[in-house]
């Protein structure tokens, strides 16, 4: 009884791990969506957005996680915290994200606002390159982040709450607004 | 897989073309784990394409070159929870279309099932959780501690969900046997 069943789940077995063909467009619809400039031209938006001159205010919980970090002579530990001060439009926040990362040489924002592409959001170097920070418009809701040193060293925010994600590699949340 | 690291490299240079040699050499086994795991082989494609696509977009995230094929694994079984979950929402709305569709035309007998529909009908019936530690351990052959980094599950969990996936597959496919 028992091993006529397993003859049968061992020939279910074989039938599934036979080869399933794919429509091979499937790799040209693939390219396609790699390619496309929709997302690069976003990007090119937000980047201009950026670039404008203005003032940075450190909020004084960046303050107080940056003398943490200090103290504690930790090499990367990212901080999170909100600018004020400048207004955009109803339904996006500016929201500033820093980390101290002495040493580095690079350091991207990474997110699902940005579809997780480190080219998009690079982080500038203050404070004889300890610091490193930028300012992004985020909608509201809940967004997904990390940073990227160096283009290979991958940093949650431990200051924020853990994300799981896709990827397999540690990110944070940030809720914007509500 | 054997050389993917080079390739990973190239797409990291800006080497799109690279990442064609990629999709290439992944599309029929990811491809065979999207059908089996989702049954409907449009949602598979579509599974499919999107892991590619949001792996491209974040190949700054694969932490080892040489592991790109499991990484790739990893957003696909994602991917596909994403739209078992979308497609378990969409069945229940056709649930109540069928119900009147099946009271209008009950005078149809069924169709006797065959091995393959038998297959696909005794998967859909596992939970999805059970469905897919299943395939990965035996259609996929992965090991364990493979299926736990893939999955974020613990080892001893998947080893009780394929155990009681093998259990309900054979019940179910001996009642298939029956008929």
């Amino acid at each position: 009884m028992f091993e006529h069943d397993d003859d049968t789940l061992n020939r279910m077995i074989d039938r599934l791990r036979e080869p399933v063909e794919m429509d091979p467009r499937l790799d040209a619809r693939v390219m396609t969506r790699v390619a496309s400039p929709g997302f690069g031209a976003r990007a090119a938006g937000a980047w201009e957005w950026l670039r404008r001159p203005r003032a940075v205010v450190i909020s004084p919980i960046t303050g107080l996680g940056l003398a943490a970090a200090i103290a504690l002579l930790v090499w990367f530990l990212p901080i999170r915290a909100p600018a004020r001060g400048e207004s955009m439009a109803s339904d996006v926040t500016p929201v500033q994200f820093v980390v101290v990362a002495p040493g580095a040489e690079s350091v991207s924002l990474v997110g699902d606002f940005n579809d997780w592409d480190a080219r998009l959001t690079p982080m500038r170097a203050v404070r004889d390159g300890r610091l490193w920070t930028v300012t992004i418009p985020l909608a509201a809701g809940r967004h997904r982040y990390a940073f990227l040193v160096n283009g290979a060293r991958w940093l949650a925010d431990p200051s924020a709450p853990r994300a799981q994600d896709d990827f397999g590699s540690p990110s944070s949340v940030v809720t914007v607004g509500g | 897989m054997s050389g993917d690291a080079e390739f990973v490299r190239r797409v990291r240079a800006g080497d799109q073309a690279a990442y064609a040699v990629l999709v290439a050499r992944y599309r029929a086994r990811l491809g065979r784990y999207a059908v089996h795991m989702l049954g409907d082989r449009d949602d598979a494609e579509e599974a499919l394409q999107d892991a590619f696509v949001r792996a491209y977009r974040s190949i700054a995230r694969c932490r080892d070159d040489a592991k790109f094929g499991a990484w790739l694994f990893g957003i696909l079984v994602n991917r596909c929870r994403t739209a078992g979950r979308r497609a378990s929402r969409r069945q229940r709305m056709f649930v109540r279309d069928d119900a009147s569709l099946a009271r209008a035309a009950a005078a149809e007998p069924p169709e006797a099932p065959d091995w393959d529909v038998s297959i696909r009908r005794a998967l859909d019936r596992l939970a999805p959780a059970l469905r897919e530690a299943f395939l990965l351990k035996h259609v996929e052959e992965l090991e364990y501690e493979a299926m736990a980094e893939l999955t974020g599950a613990k080892v001893s969990a998947l080893k009780m969900r394929v155990l009681r996936a093998r259990e309900q597959l054979r019940a179910l496919l001996s009642e298939v046997e029956r008929v």
